[in-house]
């Protein structure tokens, strides 16, 4: 049996025997390890929880952060929500937009970064909230797009 | 890149008690703030005698409900009136737009969240405590799996499982039912009720399901007592401090720690420095995007549940976003309805039709294409929505939106007759781009949408 | 059992007692009060309360509620849209949300006239729409299979098919994906939605979004006849409609009997159904002219050909039933060759016995079980797919599901039902023996089934049984053997028999069957184009209708023509000849009351007359370490599915099943090639692990085995070869 299978029987020891709830922590381990859930990447999942790959990417489709389409090895993620849309986010998103010249839910040409806008973040005193690579830049401005774009890169 | 404001700004400091700047992250920091001392206390004391206090404490829900936290606990069965495990889940799955209080909690006195849960599970006599954390918290998942651990090897856990489950990307899985459905592996859809999770919660057992703030205040409440904790605030049923969300168009936007009862205008201007520059302030998304907006003649309302209720607003998750004069009703009202219809967990008949129909409609309102007929079509599609979901999100989408027809009506017909948005581009929320115009899972989605 | 409390529920001011806990849709009902549903639908399990159509007002509760959802308790005051503005409002509500999207496509559905959108539409709907956007649209219509189309722009997200794949048939394939307005029903990364029920999400869906592919602009409501009838094609029997157009069978649906099926059927009763237009199907007789292979002839003709071989044979005639007939053709046959032609003897592809009558239950009771012992490696599914839906349904239940009549796992359980699923099993006697043992006999709920392999072997038996007294010696020679049906054609024993035989007929529908090997073939009828009745495995008299013209004669009309020519009098049809069988075997019943929805009758004289076949070899207990390979006949096999292009798909690949034990051992992963042997041959076949498989048992479909079974040796391909 493969290491991931091994992990997977081990996130299944947090919950009680016979139920489903390792499947979040499973999908989250496999799209840690292939960026993205492919579709071999939902059947190895399946495979390590005895589900179906049906009900695996059913799960997986409802939340947004799983990720069904291949992805830049990066992911900037701007909250447009009301909040940080009230300061001045649309122009964060633009600067990004700019920066990357790709669109919200595109990637770059170079496979880098895919670029998305996404709700709420729970950063409103700070906007605009940016979560770069998942991790949260607070209070970014379009002229803090480069150098973040930069230190990516590096 | 500045850090959120979090501090205590009126009463007593009561969840962020010790906290003074730097996070009360590890055991001993904690501890020396008089960390677990309740759980000490507690755990000698009768179960029934602690759900007592917090039922005297007249302790309510800070995820939005205000459902008292005691009676809820009270609810469960206890061990020997069923034969199956006992479960505590903890809402920390904080998506409300304008709210990021749980979010401070975690990452600045993550112990006392712990401390609460313990406290709970003592009460309850349940030995599972799950915490169905948001999968976009990174770092508080970090900081609160560490006081867990750190607790766990301190032996203060004393028998009790804490898993932290974390979510991945839906606002429905706040709901408690859909966060239940969610934390079993299933797509995060709410059940119907009855049973109530008291009695059939996850995994069908008895499930006590609180937000991070209740449980969290409750070793405030054994700290100071119940008797003095139900003086503090609005009695009798707005009682205690909460961390007020502040953000929008504010000065020191931030999380504050405030007794209930204190004016929307003493936390705007007072505390949070007013509108900055020459603005002024024309609503406030009150308690959360869920509810209906407040406009400038009701900011003398105590922020209380009683005072909110009478004048049809929700006290919600604490949410108070100051929105100015720069900003375009149609294009907020907009917004939101993008957000609900991003998050309808589709379900339902009503929500999952209905927030896309509202989208729809506000969309002709913005681009000018609308007619005075679909107001009132927007209003009785609200109508509509309201009281007949699943659950309560379909009310959360038709709430603010009806409220925005209804008070800002002349702003909405001045769209029609201008044929458009009369701020041209300049208002603060003009092109605001929403993930519904992104959100594609699979290219025949995309396609659904164009 | 004790009696539920009785409760007293007022609906439109109409008071009604009803059992407590009775499901609000239910108890209006009972007080005639229609509260209108898309998504509720019991036999899915718990209601979900997703669509809102069933709102209704409830004294005490502020809010309107989802009446699926509640049960009945005493004192409760409910008000539907019939009485309540509110509700009225909720109602017309919710149908205009639905409509918002659903297409007017409604002139080209298959679905329109019979579907329940358009009725409670038509009865509670707005008038009017007042959604004047772009629709949601999708591509359409998406083959979630090659018998099933889907139409997203339809779908009304009620989730009932999602449900029956993960609640019912457990198959966990057909999902629900994405959310909000943007969820839609599809399988995984588009793989055809495959399993022995497939077809029940058609009749699930309560708009035209799940539709049968054979079905699509097939015909219009007003031109059809849904006659009911019974399948004919395992030895369940479940209950159906054949919806006719034109003397033509155009679908098959469920016709719910609670105590067999429930209202579920398996993909082969409702799809095969076109094997009644296979290319090769016959419609007129042939006969074998020397050097030139066959020749079409007349009825007469072919009459007078079959009259002159039997009389040529008298006394040296084999008949090779198929357990297909109807009672009343096994009988007629059975009379002409026993009475007319002094030759008695017949052989069944099976053995029957009524050894089990004594422990008889319907199917439904294995629901009730606290224990459900299956015994034999045969999976249930392939054999009498519906009773795996209710082992399913037992386990979900919280029943134990053994596979071993192992005394002390039984324990204590008060309800305990035994099924031997093959291969062998002597017609019911092992597993009856494995009852008695047990003692459950002339307990409550407890029982015992044989999966036989035929749909009617018990009543063909039985029938040949009761038309004549007389045994005769078996004969050195064949004179000729009639070959009675398809199953028996396809038979290897049969096959054999006919080397041995100075003349053949063959009674088939198709032309493949019997081209090769016949002297004389006469057409036969398709179990949908024949009246009479079915014996099923329950041991349950069934009603068969002739739902469609067959394209030739039916089988009673000349056997009686045939019969006369050697002095036997026999009516031509079915209710003349049942009248004369019942009288021996069903206790007298008139024709007409075997019943639409016949009840489970014990009959007493029945099991005196059961036809003695010769035993099969005893099957081999596998020693220690050995491995018996079982050759099972799938469902989706045989002269039918063989014939009908959209069930292809639904054969079992070539594979062999492996234990998990046996694979470990023989380090054997999933999907590596295997040889198994015996005798000197050999097959390789990729292999799969099934954990629910029991060390020492392989399995594999019988079109694969190429004639392997008993002890076999397994290796992998690659060991083998180096």
């Amino acid at each position: 049996m493969t290491a991931f299978h091994d992990e997977v029987q081990e996130l299944r020891k947090l919950y009680p025997e016979g139920t489903r709830s390792a499947v979040l922590p499973a999908l989250r381990l496999a799209q840690e390890r292939h960026g993205w859930l492919s579709r071999e990447a939902i059947e190895e999942v399946a495979g390590a929880l005895e589900l179906t790959p049906a009900y695996c990417y059913s799960v997986a489709s409802f939340y947004d952060m799983f990720r069904l389409e291949p992805v830049g090895r990066h992911t900037i993620e701007v909250c447009t929500n009301v909040c940080c849309g009230l300061v001045n986010a649309q122009a964060v998103l633009e600067a990004f937009e700019r920066e990357l010249g790709v669109r919200p839910g595109e990637t770059t040409s170079d496979g880098e970064v895919t670029l998305r806008a996404v709700e709420c973040l729970g950063g409103c005193s700070t906007p605009t909230l940016v979560a770069v690579d998942r991790r949260y830049r607070q209070s970014v401005t379009p002229d803090d797009v480069p150098a973040i774009l930069a230190e990516l890169r590096a | 890149m500045s850090e959120t404001t979090v501090r205590v700004a009126e009463g007593p400091a009561l969840v962020l008690a010790g906290y003074e700047g730097e996070p009360l992250r590890s055991l001993d920091a904690y501890r020396a703030v008089g960390g677990y001392a309740q759980l000490e206390k507690a755990r000698a004391e009768d179960p029934q005698a602690v759900i007592q206090q917090v039922i005297e404490s007249n302790l309510r829900g800070r995820g939005g409900a205000f459902f008292p936290t005691g009676r809820k606990a009270s609810f469960i069965p206890t061990p020997d009136k069923i034969a199956k495990p006992i479960y505590i889940t903890v809402n920390a799955d904080e998506s409300e737009p304008g709210t990021f209080k749980d979010r401070e909690i975690m990452l600045k006195v993550p112990h006392r969240l712990v401390e609460g849960c313990l406290i709970a599970a003592h009460a309850i006599q349940s030995r599972h405590v799950y915490i169905y954390i948001r999968g976009e918290y990174l770092e508080e998942y970090e900081s609160l799996q560490g006081a867990v651990d750190e607790a766990r090897e301190a032996g203060i856990l004393g028998g009790v499982e804490i898993v932290i489950h974390r979510g991945a990307g839906a606002y429905i899985c706040g709901e408690e039912t859909a966060l239940l459905e969610s934390l079993e592996g299933k797509r995060g859809q709410p059940r119907s009720k009855p049973p109530f999770p008291a009695i059939s919660g996850v995994y069908a057992s008895p499930t006590l399901i609180n937000n991070v703030e209740s449980i969290t205040t409750v070793p405030a409440v054994l700290a100071v007592g119940p008797e003095e904790y139900a003086t503090i605030g609005a009695p009798p049923d707005s009682t205690g401090t909460r961390l007020f969300c502040l953000s929008g168009n504010v000065a020191r936007p931030g999380v504050y720690e405030a007794p209930h009862g204190i004016t929307a205008r003493h936390l705007i201007y007072d505390i949070g420095g007013g509108v900055p520059g020459a603005h002024t302030l024309k609503a406030v998304m009150m308690g959360g995007s869920s509810f209906p907006v407040m406009t400038p003649d009701d900011l003398e309302t105590p922020l209380d549940a009683d005072s909110l209720g009478k004048k049809g607003y929700f006290i919600g998750s604490g949410v108070v976003t100051v929105i100015d004069e720069r900003t375009c009703m149609v294009q907020f009202a907009l917004r939101v309805a993008q957000f609900y219809m991003h998050e309808s967990c589709g379900k339902c008949t009503p929500c999952r039709v209905g927030t896309r129909w509202l989208v729809q409609l506000m969309r002709a309102v913005e681009d000018g294409t609308a007619t005075e007929h679909d107001l009132e079509l927007t209003l009785d599609v609200c109508d509509r929505i309201i009281g007949k979901c699943l659950c309560v999100l379909g009310d959360s989408a038709a709430m603010p939106v009806a409220s925005c027809v209804t008070k800002f009506r002349d702003e909405f017909r001045e769209h029609l007759a201008h044929g458009g948005c009369p701020f041209g581009e300049d208002s603060q929320l003009a092109g605001l781009f929403a993930p519904t115009d992104q959100h594609a899972h699979t290219p025949m989605a995309a396609e659904a949408l164009a | 059992m004790s009696t539920p409390e009785l409760v007293r529920v007022t609906i439109d001011e109409r008071e009604v007692h009803v059992p407590k806990g009775t499901g609000l849709v239910e108890t209006a009902l009972a007080a005639g009060v229609e509260i209108p549903v898309f998504c509720y639908e019991p036999r899915l399990g718990p209601p979900v309360g997703a669509c809102r159509m069933c709102l209704v007002e409830v004294e005490g509760m502020p809010k309107l509620q989802a009446g699926c959802t509640l049960t009945a308790q005493d004192g409760m005051v409910v008000k539907t849209a019939r009485t309540s503005t509110q509700a009225a409002e909720g109602q017309d509500a919710t149908l205009e949300f639905i409509l918002v999207n659903h297409p007017l496509d409604c002139p080209v559905c298959d679905k329109g006239g019979e579907c329940p959108l358009q009725d409670l539409t038509f009865r509670y709907g707005p008038g009017k729409t007042r959604m004047s956007f772009e629709k949601l649209t999708f591509e359409k219509p998406i083959p979630i299979s090659p018998t099933i189309a889907l139409d997203r722009e339809r779908c009304i997200l009620c989730y009932r098919c999602t449900r029956f794949s993960e609640t019912v048939s457990e198959d966990g394939q057909l999902i629900a994906a994405n959310r909000g307005a943007m969820s839609v029903i599809t399988t995984f990364e588009d793989l055809p939605y495959t399993g022995a029920f497939t077809g029940n999400v058609t009749e699930l869906c309560p708009v035209g979004a799940l539709l049968p592919t054979q079905y699509r602009f097939e015909a219009r409501p007003w031109e059809i006849v849904d006659v009911p009838t019974v399948c004919g094609l395992c030895p369940v029997g479940c209950n159906v409609y054949a919806t006719v157009r034109e003397g033509k069978v155009k679908r098959i649906l469920s016709r719910n009997h609670p105590e067999i099926d429930e209202g579920w059927i398996c993909d082969k009763g409702r799809f095969a159904f076109t094997h009644l237009r296979a290319d090769d199907r016959l419609a007129q007789p042939l006969r074998r002219v020397h050097r030139r292979g066959l020749e079409q002839i007349s009825w007469e003709d072919a009459l007078d050909e079959a009259e002159r071989l039997l009389r040529n044979a008298r006394g040296r005639i084999v008949t090779a039933l198929s357990g297909s007939e109807t009672v009343e053709q096994a009988y007629a046959l059975g009379k002409l060759m026993r009475v007319g032609l002094d030759s008695h003897q017949a052989m069944l592809p099976e053995e029957v016995s009524g050894a089990l009558d004594a422990y008889r239950l319907p199917l439904s009771a294995i629901r009730e079980a606290e224990v459900v012992v299956v015994l034999g490696e045969v999976p249930v599914v392939e054999r009498a797919p519906v009773v795996d839906l209710w082992i399913r349904a037992a386990r979900r239940n919280g029943a134990r599901i053994l596979d071993e009549a192992d005394e002390e796992a039984i324990g204590g359980a008060a309800r305990v039902v035994l099924l031997w699923s093959g291969p062998g099993g002597r017609g019911g006697e092992t597993v009856a023996q494995v009852a008695e043992k047990l003692g459950l006999a002339d307990r409550d709920g407890c029982g015992a089934f044989y999966l036989p392999e035929t749909p009617n072997g018990r009543g063909a038996a039985d029938a040949w049984a009761a038309c004549c007294d007389e045994e005769s010696a078996e004969s050195a020679s064949i004179g000729l053997l009639v070959v009675s049906g398809d199953e028996a054609a396809a038979n290897e024993n049969v096959r054999a028999l006919a080397e041995q035989a100075e003349a053949v007929i063959v009674l088939s529908m198709f032309h493949g069957l019997a081209a090769g090997w016949a002297d004389l073939i006469l057409p036969g009828t398709s179990y949908l184009e024949r009246d009479g009745t079915f014996v099923n495995l329950e041991g349950r008299l069934q009603r068969l209708r002739r739902t469609a013209t067959p394209p030739c004669p039916d089988e009673l009309e000349w056997l009686a023509e045939l019969a006369a020519r050697f002095g036997v009098d026999l009516a031509p049809y079915a209710a003349g000849v049942f009248a004369e069988v019942s009288q021996r075997v069903y206790g007298g019943l008139a024709f007409g009351e075997v019943g639409e929805r016949a009840p489970l009758r014990g009959y007493p004289e029945a099991s005196e007359h059961i036809a003695r076949t010769p035993l099969p070899r005893a099957a081999q207990k596998p020693r220690r370490g050995e491995i018996r390979l079982v050759a099972y006949k799938p469902l989706f096999s045989g002269a039918a599915v063989e014939r009908v292009a959209e069930l292809q798909f639904q054969r079992p690949q070539p594979e062999l099943e492996l234990s998990a034990e046996d694979a470990r051992r023989k380090r054997i992963t999933p999907g590596d090639m295997v040889t198994v042997g015996a005798n000197g041959s050999a097959i390789t076949l990729p292999a799969r692990v099934n954990r629910r498989l029991r060390p020492g048992i392989a399995r594999v479909g019988l079109e694969h085995a190429s004639g392997l079974g008993g002890i076999v040796e397994i290796a992998k391909a690659a060991e083998v070869l180096a």
